[in-house]
């Protein structure tokens, strides 16, 4: 335990130094101040537990020392001692929000006392507060939790109820091409712009259709499965997955893979997913000549992959919404602007964080960090699913439970 | 080629899905009856012999999954092909344990559902083939006996 630190306020040396010694053979770390205007002077330099305060001072008197403590350092305990008995003083004392006073002259073992009660109940309501902070703090992620279930189930009733008309229109397409494919086009002079028509319909279509799907697979993700995750391999992997379609677009994909250490705790699933959307809008930002990097470095607690191009870069005004669901530059119906909505929300399942720098002309880079281990991942904050994980664990470990 | 229509029961509570569907299949040689829950698909297939049971998983009343059942039970060698929405693929996965055919995902593509329908139309076309071989058999062995 650290050393509990003290300040002894009193204007009398002879009486201050010798109590100094001994509280200091007690253990204590004890400052000392002659008077008001040192006590304020030391308490802002440095941490004090508890004031010894004496009430009978020249200058400023111990009831306003008491004051100024109580206003600047709620958590430091106050004693008074006061002289010849003046118990008034110390009853003042105490309405003023002093922990007790004694009466001079003081024994040393009562003093003593008080001040480990003083403690005692200072560290009583740090352990009350720091309750009440935990409270607090749940509280507001339950209520987040509500809010992203709701969400959830929202979206799923409003996607399940358009696909139900869609399938519908897309019956009612299907049975205008059959008639139309019958039809002579003597009968029917303007067959052409119905077809176009119906083809246009059927785009719209197929294109309300993947925003459904993909509000529904946001919503109904699998849970998340923690396990051992080779992070090289799980890279090199996914970026054989998307080389063709670099190859086609003349950019190469680079891989700097050699800090990279063991193998990380997480969702590998999960990860390859984030890689992929990354990389997969990392080619969407380049063009033929470009280079992807897509390198790993690693510290004690965390794996830190970045995906860095040197494309186009995203202008600063949108920086702050790319992770906003539904927020796309490219035309309509060719992204639906979940991509990085999902992966944030991914990162955030994991333990994780995504973070983005870019230049316009220069580039992007998108930067992910994971907990490396199930230790790191219990640190990096109050997640469901890592304190599900944690907890299977503890209860896989302890089968008598 | 004269074509043998298939006999399609298709059973959703959406009723203008229904029309547009069976108008499509009608108009592509199939013999189209229908249902809009799954009282009416049973009572069709006591008095009908259907060849292919489109069904919706999702309806009110009797769900697809409890009239797949019945169908399964009451008639085993008609094929079913369940409809369902996108975020319930483990009753699909339940439909297809308990004899469904195949299933497809909402809103259907015309192919997939035109190649899915002909391949539940072979299966029970192969099947009835096979039952009609053994019964064959045991009227031969019963022939023989006597």
């Amino acid at each position: 335990m650290t050393q509990t630190r003290l300040l002894l306020v009193d204007d009398e040396n002879h009486f201050r130094s010798p109590l100094k010694k001994r509280l200091q053979k007690r253990g204590f770390m004890v400052f000392e101040a002659g008077d008001g205007n040192e006590c304020q002077a030391l308490m802002q330099q440095e941490a004090v537990d508890v004031v010894v305060l004496d009430v009978k001072m020249p200058g400023m008197s111990g009831i306003e020392v008491l004051a100024w403590i109580r206003e600047q350092f709620q958590k430091t305990e106050v004693i008074l001692l006061t002289g010849h008995a003046c118990a008034a003083d110390g009853v003042e004392g105490i309405k003023n929000g002093a922990f007790d006073y004694l009466t001079k002259p003081v024994e040393f073992d009562h003093l003593v006392q008080k001040i480990n009660q003083a403690l005692e109940k200072r560290q009583r309501e740090e352990e009350k507060k720091q309750e009440a902070d935990f409270k607090a703090r749940m509280e507001q992620q339950m209520v987040a939790t509500e809010r992203l279930a709701s969400l959830g189930t929202l979206s799923t009733g409003i996607a399940h109820e358009i696909d139900n008309p869609l399938a519908i229109i897309r019956e009612c397409t299907e049975f205008m091409r059959l008639l139309l494919g019958k039809t002579e086009d003597a009968v029917f002079p303007r067959k052409k712009d119905f077809e176009n028509a119906v083809g246009k319909i059927e785009t719209a279509i197929e294109r309300a259709r993947r925003i459904t799907h993909q509000l529904l697979g946001f919503v109904r993700q699998p849970e998340t499965v923690f396990s051992e995750t080779d992070l090289k391999a799980l890279i090199s992997e996914t970026i054989e997955f998307v080389k063709k379609e670099a190859q086609n677009k003349k950019v190469e994909i680079v891989q700097d893979l050699d800090k990279a250490g063991g193998k990380i705790w997480s969702d590998a699933y999960a990860i390859r997913q984030v890689l992929i959307n990354l990389i997969t809008n990392a080619l969407a930002a380049v063009t033929s000549g470009d280079i992807i990097t897509v390198s790993v470095r690693e510290t004690d607690l965390l794996a830190e992959i970045r995906v860095e191009d040197t494309g186009s870069g995203i202008p600063k005004e949108n920086l702050e919404k790319i992770f906003e669901p539904f927020f796309t530059t490219k035309p309509p119906g060719k992204g639906t602007g979940l991509g990085l909505y999902v992966t944030a929300g991914i990162m955030e399942r994991l333990g994780g964080k995504i973070d983005v720098t870019s230049r316009v002309g220069q580039g992007t880079v998108f930067t992910i960090s994971l907990p490396r281990t199930r230790k790191a991942c219990s640190l990096m904050g109050d997640n469901k699913d890592i304190c599900l994980d944690i907890l299977n664990t503890i209860k896989g470990d302890q089968p008598n439970d | 080629m004269i074509k043998i229509p298939t006999k399609v029961l298709i059973v959703d509570d959406e009723k203008d899905f229904v029309e547009m569907f069976s108008l499509r299949l009608q108009e592509t040689g199939e013999r189209v009856f229908t249902a809009y829950n799954g009282k009416e698909c049973l009572d069709i297939l006591e008095g009908e012999d259907i060849d292919v049971v489109v069904l919706d998983i999702k309806m009110p009343g009797m769900d697809g999954i409890e009239v797949l059942r019945e169908i399964k039970k009451r008639h085993p060698i008609v094929e079913v092909i369940l409809l369902t929405g996108h975020g319930a693929i483990e009753t699909a996965v339940t439909g297809m344990k308990l004899g469904a055919f195949d299933y497809l995902l909402k809103p259907a593509d015309a192919r997939e559902m035109a190649k899915k329908l002909e391949g539940a139309r072979k299966r029970k076309d192969e099947q009835e083939d096979r039952i009609r071989k053994a019964e064959a058999r045991t009227l031969l062995r019963r022939g023989g006996n006597i």
